[in-house]
């Protein structure tokens, strides 16, 4: 009971998680998630094109336009926020937990201590690894796994080693 | 023989076949409906053609098979106590894995693992993805070897939890039943419990036999104004409400039944450290209850419940047993009726002491905004269009839209009325429910994760959204005040990284 006292006095002078500076993503990585919208885009808008050349009472100006605009009105919205919400991304490691930040509408904040983490892994998706990029994804025993995306690859294997350290170190 | 896995290796070089098989079987997955419509459609004259493009495919599967064979590798680092496993062809993973962590290795067989004759080998970690960590082809002494090797680390650890699972029930040892759930108490419990899961049942039952009924009514051609006058003969007032009555009596019915199917004899009997539950009356159903393992402790309370003074309690432990998934949801162990004496001893047992509700946070009036925006505005909107547009006779409904309105106008004050979280060193409670009042007790070193989130619109308001990661799942506390809830995790967050003590 002595100790709750103690706890109640500290609580205001702990470390605050929200004032914790996040690094963004690397500059790299809005490339590497344009290139993966377009290609979506892309296959998406041949989709279309097929259905199109297919479907015979489609075939007017009319009805190329509407798509035409409609389509592109679409994928610069998908690609606009995709992009703001890459730019809203980012982590931070501290000395015993790791924090990942997103959101567009929203600031969503997820902390996960180095003492909760059951294990590590990383992702090079193809384009990322043209620009020498990695995702780390961490997972626990509960729901809130995190998945990092556009760190550099040196530093992605850096953090991965701590983390592992770290989780060796619990032992 | 002397096999080491220090460096990196292959699977078996026959798991081509595997990784053939298997991506074989992923392209059909993804293309069977695009292949059934090109066979159909086929003309004679391009029967080359498609031809000559499965087979290109084939060689496409083939080779995708190959590099997923060379690029998959495995291996044990000593030094550091990690199993390593790197793989893919565009998108590389490697994960690493601390040997301690691992909890199960599985080695299973599928047909074509069985017709070429090697193993697949799963890793279990208390990690969320299982798929993750599978050798797809391995042959038999490697796999058990590797096995082995993996376990072999976490051997000391687990002699040790034997000593304690010694616990596990012996006939001859059976002690007194430290709760016993009694017949009346059962009755209490089916006629107060769980309405809405047996209407849910109800209806569905209804529907079936109302598609049957119409069924039977167009094969044997029956008269259907005939059928439809005894309907409206018999709809005068009265026998709505017999109806209604009928139906309730029926959904009391039912719960009872079910009830003591599910709980009969329910007994928790107390063997050193932990619980053994047995219930059941055509099943005698036997779980083990580690106080340990449990993540969330909760007890909920309903109006008659109240009156009758009893309550229901969930223990949720942690999903790690997966030997095999149907386990996955027995991993709630409820206690149908207790006393609050009984939950007093259950909650001192598992927790190590009666949870006082520490201090007390409020949910923001956004909470009501948010709900009547959902649940009344939304609606009531939708049937305004209804009814000026597409249905006439809208109106004739408006009572019920009456009867609406007050019920959810009670759920929603009461659910913000009973929305709160109490948090001290020791406990967090989070309660909530407008009709089954339910207090969620989690102890802080449970915590596996945490996420806020706030909206940019309630930034102003201080208002924000917490959500705690356990390994029996997530729970929430909405449209708290965000400075505390930041303030609150803080303190979570240092209880978390400086306690030693184990969450399982």
């Amino acid at each position: 009971m002595e100790n709750f006292t103690n706890d109640t006095l500290n609580i205001n002078s702990l470390p605050k998680f929200e004032e914790v500076n996040f690094s963004s993503l690397h500059k790299n990585y809005i490339k590497v998630v344009s290139i993966n919208i377009a290609i979506t885009l892309l296959i998406v808008a041949i989709g279309i094109g097929v259905l199109l050349y297919f479907d015979e009472e489609l075939q007017s100006t009319t009805s190329y336009l509407i798509f035409g605009i409609s389509y592109s009105v679409f994928a610069l919205l998908v690609l606009f926020l995709s992009l703001a919400g890459v730019k809203r991304r980012g982590f931070a490691v501290r000395e015993k937990d790791i924090l990942y930040k997103r959101g567009l509408l929203s600031s969503t904040t997820t902390i996960i201590p180095f003492n909760r983490i059951q294990h590590v892994a990383m992702h090079e998706g193809f384009f990322s690894r043209m620009f020498d990029l990695a995702q780390i994804q961490i997972f626990t025993a509960g729901g809130g796994d995190v998945k990092i995306s556009g760190i550099e690859k040196e530093k992605a294997e850096n953090i991965k080693g701590l983390l592992m350290q770290k989780i060796q170190n619990e032992l | 023989m002397q096999i080491d896995f220090k460096t990196p290796q292959r699977q078996s070089i026959t798991g081509i076949v595997v990784m053939f098989a298997e991506t074989l079987q992923g392209v059909i997955r993804a293309m069977w409906a695009p292949l059934l419509i090109i066979l159909f459609k086929l003309e004679p004259e391009k029967y080359i053609l498609v031809g000559l493009s499965f087979l290109g495919i084939i060689i496409l599967v083939g080779i995708v098979a190959f590099l997923k064979y060379r690029n998959f590798t495995f291996f044990l680092d000593e030094e550091k106590q990690e199993f390593v496993l790197s793989k893919g062809i565009l998108n590389k993973s490697k994960i690493n894995i601390q040997l301690s962590k691992i909890q199960q290795v599985n080695i299973n067989q599928s047909i074509i693992q069985k017709i070429i004759g090697v193993y697949s080998l799963d890793i279990d970690t208390a990690g969320t993805d299982k798929k993750e960590i599978s050798i797809r082809a391995i042959d038999q002494n490697l796999a058990l070897l590797l096995k082995e090797r993996l376990l072999d680390y976490g051997e000391k650890e687990e002699m040790l939890l034997d000593e304690n699972q010694e616990v596990i029930p012996k006939e001859e040892n059976i002690a007194k039943p430290f709760i016993k759930i009694s017949y009346v108490t059962l009755f209490k419990v089916g006629i107060t419990s769980k309405y809405g899961r047996t209407i849910a049942i109800l209806i569905t039952f209804l529907v079936t036999l109302f598609q049957t009924f119409k069924d039977a009514v167009d094969t044997f051609e029956l008269d259907e104004t005939q059928v439809d006058s005894v309907f409206e003969k018999g709809f005068g007032m009265i026998s709505v409400v017999i109806i209604i009555f009928g139906i309730l009596i029926l959904v009391l019915f039912i719960n009872i039944i079910r009830t003591f199917i599910k709980h009969f004899d329910f007994e928790m009997v107390r063997q050193k450290k932990s619980l053994v539950v047995t219930s059941g009356l055509f099943a005698k159903k036997n779980t083990l209850l580690n106080p340990f393992k449990v993540q969330i402790t909760s007890f909920s309370q309903n109006f008659f419940q109240r009156k009758l003074r009893i309550l229901d309690m969930n223990m949720k432990q942690a999903s790690n047993d997966e030997v095999n998934e149907k386990q996955k949801k027995s991993n709630v162990i409820e206690v149908p009726g207790c006393e609050s004496g009984e939950r007093d001893a259950i909650l001192k047992l598992i927790l190590g002491k009666i949870p006082e509700k520490g201090q007390e946070f409020k949910p923001n009036f956004r909470y009501l905004l948010f709900k009547i925006l959902f649940s009344v505005i939304f609606p009531i909107l939708i049937f305004i269009v209804l009814s000026f547009t597409v249905i006439d006779d809208l109106y004739f409904y408006l009572p019920l839209v009456f009867v609406y309105l007050a019920l959810v106008g009670f759920m929603i004050f009461y659910g913000f009325k009973n929305y709160r979280m109490y948090s001290n060193s020791e406990f967090i409670i989070l309660k909530h429910g407008a009709w089954d009042v339910e207090n969620e007790i989690i102890q802080p070193h449970k915590i596996q994760g945490i996420t806020t989130k706030q909206y940019f619109w309630n930034k102003s308001a201080d208002v924000g959204h917490l959500t705690l990661h356990t390994a029996a799942g997530d729970v929430h506390f909405h449209f708290g005040n965000f400075s505390e809830i930041k303030l609150l995790v803080n303190y979570w967050l240092y209880q978390v990284e400086t306690s030693n003590e184990n969450w399982m």
